[in-house]
């Protein structure tokens, strides 16, 4: 009996597997989906579907408010959904952008409440090099696990992303608490000197421009470069790749830390920026919201732009609403829900198709 | 009886009781993860389960309702995750991503009516001479409906897993997909079924949450328990004989955490309430060195798990 000198390599997972190459087809089949169910949920809490996909459409893009209110919350989204499409580039589902939103936060303003004093061009590329280092070093703690341990990446991410937020509840409610908030927990209002310029006189925020730098960036790294090459052959084939040298584990914790810095820069960009103090609960899901986004660009950086803006409009029109229809503005979270289960079944209605599931 | 043992006796109840959510979803993610499924939907599951438990029990007054509403609730929202990875194969890490998502907005968005009234929960079953045991006394006495029924079925499902047919087909299914199907097994059929009897028991749950222990809905109010279930299944091997010691480890951890807030350790509550998640991943790191050196995962499982490298 022969017996092969090489194992068959395990198949690289459709994760993230581009599931609109052919954009046609499954775009529209995800967004009938989405319109269909959707509307069966607007039926059941009594609102007639088309109108109030317009007010949400009108509310999301409408007039320059709503636009400026859809740009706030793109930018997170965005720099959350680079998060998890760069560790996606190894195969990694990490779901960590959450908690290290928080922990990028927690360190821009820790370095401001040590500092507060420091002129503008000192405080701000300090305040940013630090949420950065603290994003990063949230999202080391499950990289090395994975790396050294081969702990699962995304029960680690998801769990941690719980311990981070409590982190930061402890500091506003205890020892960052300004105790002339009245009981209201929440830090010292930022300093002018740490307060993040806005874009064009609106609320939006520099934090948009990281995206976009950061997007266009990791695109023509990793289509262009040595680096880009190498992970992509880890991910295809990882024991023909560490056998020429290269090592999962340096690269697993290479992109899962990068992502962790921009999630990080989120975290202060939505703390100084829109804020202005650190409080609880500062993200609400836009870590979550940024991994829908990364799963639907299929890990692809320049795709991730505008479904950012697209996802950003769905939570922004929450506020439309609850004008317009008075719901409450958790049904944008039902509604992204949905979104997530009709990609998730158009893009496997393609796989089918096309024959290459795996 | 001694003032030690109503302490002891009292620490182990409140480890017991809040362990007890989280026992029902680990046994569920037990079920799913043994046909080759992970599904972080039991997250949204259980909060949906929380939900409907809760506002079935306010509007009937009887809790054991509100348990069937929430099973109903739990198997109604896994029911999509095993249309979508069964039913058309996307990635079953994505589509429980989906499910929490789903789970999470729809009972925060039903719960808002919910938020800030109160339900009674069960009566104290009457046990007689038993009360006057020291320790168990305290014991018996203090535990409800949720808890005894979950401490009876982690081993009736352990019987149920390893000694019968139907069980048996869960493990084939769960070793290898092409065998068991070449056996003549319905293997996506048997694949929905573990789906499923998850949706019920996280589902279950979550209405042990919000109707047994603590009486109320708040958004959100599971805070990561099913997550941490889905991280617990491999610290309890599969096994569900083994869930009750996997699940006491969070309600324990939980318990001493509140123990420590009421008898006044200077340590912030927010600190404080890291340590079940702490200590869930801790014992979920050691737990993986050994399983990746012993085995004892089912193989088609770690075929999911490791789909990513």
């Amino acid at each position: 009996m022969i017996v092969p000198l090489i194992k068959e390599p395990p198949k690289p997972a459709a994760l993230f597997k581009q599931p609109f190459r052919i954009p046609g087809l499954t775009v529209i089949a995800a967004a009938l989906g989405f319109l269909l169910l959707g509307s069966i949920f607007f039926l059941m809490v009594g609102q007639p579907p088309v109108a109030t996909f317009w007010a949400m459409i009108k509310g999301a893009f409408g007039d320059g408010y709503s636009l400026s209110e859809t740009l706030v919350k793109t930018a997170p989204i965005l720099l959350c959904g680079i998060a998890a499409a760069l560790p996606a580039r190894l195969g990694l589902i990490s779901v960590g952008g959450e908690g290290q939103l928080y922990f990028g936060a927690l360190f821009g303003t820790g370095l401001v409440l040590a500092i507060p004093g420091a002129p503008m061009y000192a405080m701000l590329p300090l305040m940013l090099a630090a949420s950065a280092a603290g994003g990063a070093l949230w999202a080391l703690i499950p990289a090395f696990l994975k790396a050294r341990m081969n702990v699962n990446e995304t029960i680690t991410t998801l769990l941690l992303n719980y311990v981070a937020s409590l982190f930061v509840d402890f500091l506003v409610y205890g020892p960052w608490k300004d105790p002339n908030n009245l009981g209201w927990p929440a830090t010292i209002n930022f300093p002018a000197a740490a307060k993040l310029p806005a874009l064009f006189g609106t609320r939006a925020h520099i934090g948009l421009i990281f995206g976009l730098i950061a997007a266009v960036a990791l695109y023509v790294l990793t289509a262009r470069t040595r680096w880009g090459t190498c992970l992509r052959l880890l991910r295809s084939n990882r024991r023909v790749a560490e056998g020429i040298g290269l090592s999962y584990g340096r690269q697993a914790i290479l992109v899962v830390c990068l992502g962790g810095m921009l999630a990080g820069l989120a975290g202060i960009c939505e703390t100084s920026a829109i804020q202005g103090r650190l409080q609880s609960g500062i993200s609400n899901g836009m870590g979550f919201s940024g991994f829908l986004v990364a799963w639907m660009a299929g890990g692809d950086f320049l795709r991730i732009i505008p479904l950012s803006l697209l996802l950003g409009g769905l939570l922004a029109s929450g506020d439309s609403l609850q004008l317009f229809a008075g719901l409450p503005s958790s049904a944008a979270l039902v509604l992204q829900g949905v979104l997530f289960a009709s990609v998730l079944a158009a893009g496997s209605l393609k796989a089918r198709k096309g024959g290459d599931r795996v | 009886m001694s003032e030690f043992d109503a302490a002891l006796g009292g620490f182990l109840i409140s480890a017991l009781r809040s362990s007890t959510p989280l026992l029902w979803v680990l046994l569920g993610e037990i079920l799913t993860q043994r046909v080759a499924v992970v599904n972080l939907g039991v997250e949204g599951q259980m909060l949906a389960g929380a939900l409907a438990g809760f506002a079935a029990t306010l509007a009937t007054g009887n809790p054991w309702i509100g348990l069937i509403a929430g099973v109903a609730a739990g198997m109604a929202l896994s029911s999509l995750h095993g249309l979508l990875c069964v039913g058309l194969k996307a990635n079953p890490f994505a589509s429980g991503l989906a499910v929490w998502m789903l789970g999470f907005g729809l009972s925060s968005f039903y719960g808002i009516p919910f938020v800030g009234q109160k339900i009674n929960g069960f009566k104290s079953m009457p046990l007689g001479f038993l009360e006057r045991i020291p320790v168990i006394g305290t014991l018996v006495t203090q535990i409800t409906p949720t808890v005894a029924m979950g401490i009876l079925a982690s081993p009736l499902l352990g019987w149920w897993l390893y000694r019968t047919r139907t069980g048996l087909s869960f493990r084939a299914v769960g070793e290898s997909l092409s065998s068991a199907k070449a056996l003549g097994l319905k293997t996506a059929w048997v694949q929905v079924m573990g789906i499923m009897a998850g949706g019920a028991f996280s589902g279950m749950g979550g209405a042990a949450l919000s109707v047994d222990y603590t009486r109320n809905w708040v958004e959100g109010m599971t805070q990561g328990r099913g997550l941490v279930a889905v991280g617990l299944v491999i610290v309890a091997r599969w096994n569900p004989y083994l869930a009750i010691p996997a699940a006491l480890l969070f309600g324990g951890a939980e318990a001493l955490t509140l123990r420590m807030q009421t008898s006044g350790v200077p340590i912030s509550s927010h600190l404080l309430h890291t340590l079940p998640y702490l200590a869930s991943l801790a014992v979920l790191v050691l737990s993986y060195s050994r399983a990746n050196k012993e085995g004892g995962t089912p193989a088609g499982l770690s075929a999911v798990f490791s789909q990513s490298q």
